[in-house]
């Protein structure tokens, strides 16, 4: 491993995560205006959006420290997360003993940062917001975890560039099987999107934890959910679906942009087929999946 | 009727029976009495109101509307209260429906009722005076009162619960209205209503500025969705109420309008109750299936809203040959798509994870509190005004009323998805059916203190209008009750122990209609002429207030 793969791959996946997200996120509003039979905003709306809020004003409801520095702490923290993936190659650009820990770690705290921005609000709306996302992160992010350590267990590697290269040499098992359609059932509440958007249902609470939010804080937690559409759908497909790779990392990286496209093509078509759970209905899918998906450790741990 | 007749003589001082309508009159002292056998005899309550004839004979009278609906009779009970004691008992212990009513009379009569559970206010403004009631013949319309400060009189939670605010704006309503529901955890254990934000008069500005003929305009803004009902309904009372025969044809033409009516606003429904659980998809094609409705609307009257057809005599438009070639294409293209709607909701299993087991109105419950309307219909309740009281073309058509037991949002769903597919069969048979003719006749003089009750089954329900002629060429007294005035008071009943995730749906599953509501008024009418404030004018309004 070289600095300059290391450079190169970094580079290349902050791009993807990071400045690509506005675009993706475009492009799942155009799809969902065509299912609407709607005409829809320019592919780079969400760009313009974002330039605009970063210009307005910044309203602070609270003087709370945590409310102003969080929003930027998610948008950090998904670029932090981005560096774990393997896009360029087998292997992400930071590839350490224990990643997965740290990535397990970083995700959590862009949820957290969101939470807390919206309890320190003070607003009615974004305190039920913020438990509802506390309850779905709590449900939810367990399974990524169980499926990772699932690999980790097969692999024998704490490492996700180990995991990885396993996959892609030995192909699926059984428990690795399991684990991935586990992580695919579970994507669309990770990323936070109809029928899982509780947490800022604008017809039931205002928006919820983004309520008060505003000018550039605002289009920081506008953008780090954005990027985190992104980051999920290029965990499943790097790590859960590593194939097919070749030897050049540009051509990797257009694959793995070809199906991130197509998982969040299939989860906007979720997005805009379903109506929004409630809190409890959401809860006891993802409590069920949870379940479900232990059952892959066992088999892991059984060599299957 | 003459069982009715005979039972009530006991307590009461005389009865009259005009057409349908039997009047009772009675002492103050035996409203309970009557109310009580009334209720027992199967009547359904419908509203109540005052008339002010304190320069006459010095005393306001006490109008309860019921109705009975199997043998299609009105009671009309009226007691005079003298002006020196304007009081009289609460009858809301017999009849919990009229709650709201007895609040609107304080509010605009000072009529005190004792022992009433709610005094609060309902109608005015929190800044109104004390002791200036609007409706009285001695308020002059456009007067202002001085502002008096007061506290907003809103329900206290108890300790350990938190007051969630929806409204008074807020991003699911379309109009302002302020719903506070006090919760513990994430249930809801109480729940308080203040409205009437856009009570804007109508009904006094009708009674001293206009005639007989303008009203119909004003009638037709009082709802932005379904106004065609309220101006049907005042020109249907004062007909009545005149001896009015109107041309069939222009009967066909009101029927025509009302169902076409129905029909956007229950599309209009179907699609907001969707964009309420998050499913836009089926918000945004519900209502472009809706469209080409209000494009039919503006070919035949040159606006997508229905206004400006109902005169007191008839209507003042024909429907061409064309236009019913028109509508009937696009009537069958909607049909299409309104059964293809239909069985995706039918089909979808998360839509029914949100819709089924929420909002539970029983049976009993709805009768309580009179509500009408596909909510009742829902609830099991077999009442649809077009076949218990037909008006317009409906004694000739064949009506049928769709039913659901099941007591839900689940249920008021389907109930108006199969009315859509009612209103196109009813469309059908007008298109077949439309006798040829002239669209009005010409209204001589009206005879004043006659009085009629007119009822539409508007797409929220039942809507009651009543017109007392007056001596001035326009009516002494007319009273509009919209359906969502019942449909609100049972919202406490199925909001308790419902979660807030639910309650926007709720309250949406009424399809509550705040203009209708609070009657209320947006174009300068005494000038006749629409007014443009420039943004400097109206800072200036602002500032001014």
């Amino acid at each position: 491993m070289n600095t300059e793969f290391i450079i190169l791959s970094s580079v290349l996946n902050i791009l993807i995560v990071l400045l690509l997200s506005p675009l993706f996120d475009g492009f799942t509003r155009k799809i969902r205006a065509l299912i609407q039979s709607r005409v829809g905003p320019p592919l780079l709306q969400s760009y313009y959006d974002l330039l605009k809020l970063m210009g307005k004003e910044d309203l602070k409801s609270t003087i709370n420290p945590l409310f102003r520095l969080s929003p930027y702490l998610s948008v950090v923290s998904i670029g932090m997360a981005s560096l774990l993936i393997p896009i360029t190659g087998l292997v992400p650009p930071l590839n350490f003993w224990g990643d997965i820990f740290l990535f397990i770690y970083i995700i959590t705290v862009v949820g957290i940062a969101i939470i807390i921005t919206a309890s320190a609000s003070e607003n009615p709306f974004a305190y039920i917001g913020a438990s509802r996302k506390m309850m779905l992160h709590l449900s939810v992010e367990p399974i990524l975890a169980i499926a990772l350590i699932t690999g980790a267990i097969n692999a024998g590697s704490f490492k996700i560039g180990d995991i990885v290269s396993w996959y892609y040499s030995n192909g699926p098992n059984v428990s690795m099987l399991l684990s991935t359609v586990c992580v695919f059932l579970s994507l669309q509440a990770l990323i936070g999107k109809i029928p899982f958007d509780i947490s800022e249902a604008e017809q039931e609470i205002a928006e919820g934890v983004l309520i008060e939010l505003s000018g550039p804080k605002y289009a920081c937690v506008k953008w780090a959910n954005m990027s985190r559409q992104v980051l999920f759908c290029l965990v499943f497909t790097q790590i859960f679906i590593p194939w097919p790779l070749s030897e050049n990392s540009l051509i990797n990286v257009i694959i793995a942009l070809i199906k991130v496209t197509a998982i969040i093509f299939i989860s906007t078509l979720i997005e805009s087929l379903n109506p929004r759970l409630r809190i409890d209905q959401a809860l006891k899918y993802n409590l069920t999946l949870a379940l479900f998906s232990l059952t892959s450790i066992f088999l892991a741990l059984l060599g299957v | 009727m003459t069982k009715v007749k005979k039972i009530i003589e006991n307590i009461s001082d005389k009865i009259e029976t005009i057409d349908e309508n039997l009047i009772v009159y009675s002492k103050p002292s035996q409203i309970k009495d009557v109310a009580k056998l009334l209720v027992m005899q199967g009547a359904r309550f419908v509203h109540l109101t005052a008339n002010d004839f304190i320069s006459q004979k010095n005393f306001i009278e006490l109008n309860y509307f019921f109705s009975l609906i199997d043998d299609r009779i009105n009671i009309i009970v009226k007691i005079p209260l003298e002006k020196e004691e304007l009081s009289i008992s609460s009858i809301s212990e017999v009849v919990p429906a009229v709650i709201w009513a007895e609040r609107e009379c304080n509010d605009l009569f000072g009529v005190n009722f004792e022992g009433h559970p709610d005094p609060r206010r309902l109608v005015l403004p929190d800044d109104w005076p004390q002791g200036v009631h609007p409706l009285r013949k001695d308020f002059f319309y456009s007067s202002r009162p001085p502002e008096s400060k007061q506290p907003p009189p809103l329900k206290k939670p108890e300790e350990g619960k938190t007051v969630i605010p929806i409204g008074p704006f807020y991003p699911a309503l379309e109009e302002p209205a302020y719903f506070r529901l006090i919760v513990e955890g994430e249930e809801i254990v109480d729940f308080d209503y203040r409205g009437f934000y856009v009570h804007r008069g109508i009904e006094k500005l009708a009674e001293s500025a206009l005639n007989y003929q303008q009203i119909p305009f004003l009638a037709e803004r009082i709802c932005g969705i379904c106004g065609f009902v309220h101006s049907s309904a005042y020109c249907q009372a004062v007909e009545k109420a005149a001896n009015i025969e109107i041309p069939l044809r222009a009967k066909f033409i009101r029927s025509l309008f009302l169902e076409l009516e129905r029909l956007h606003s229950h599309l209009l429904w179907v699609g907001l109750a969707a964009h309420i659980v998050g499913f836009d998809t089926l918000f945004m094609q519900a209502w472009r299936i809706r469209e080409p409705v209000m494009y039919i609307c503006e070919i035949i009257t040159g606006n997508r809203k229905t206004y400006g057809i109902n005169i007191v005599g008839g209507v003042t438009i024909d429907i061409h040959e064309q236009h019913l070639k028109e509508i009937e294409k696009i009537i069958s293209q909607i049909e299409k798509e309104v059964r293809e709607l239909r069985e995706i909701i039918i089909d979808d299993e998360v839509i029914q994870l949100r819709f089924k087991n929420v909002g539970i109105l029983k049976h009993e419950d709805a009768k309580k509190y009179c509500v009408s309307g596909p909510v009742a219909r829902a609830s099991g309740i077999n009442i649809d005004m077009r076949v218990n009281f037909p008006y317009a073309a409906y004694p000739i058509l064949n009506i049928r009323v769709p039913l659901n037991k099941s007591e839900d949002v689940w249920a008021r769903t389907i109930v108006r998805l199969e009315e859509i597919l009612v209103s196109i069969s009813i469309i059908k048979q007008i298109l077949e059916s439309i006798p040829e003719g002239p669209t009005s006749v010409k209204v001589s003089k009206i005879e004043p203190w006659k009085e009629a009750i007119s009822y539409i089954e508007a797409p929220r329900g039942q809507l009651f209008h009543y017109v007392m002629t007056g001596p001035d060429g326009r009516p002494y007294r007319w009273s509009v009750r919209a359906p969502s005035y019942q449909n609100y008071q049972a919202l406490s009943v199925m909001l308790k122990g419902a979660s807030i995730a639910d309650a926007p749906l709720i309250i949406g599953s009424i399809d509550p209609c705040f203009s209708c509501t609070e009657r209320y008024e947006v174009i300068d009418l005494k000038t006749k002429s629409l007014n443009f404030y420039t943004v400097e004018e109206l800072k200036k309004c602002s500032k001014a207030k």
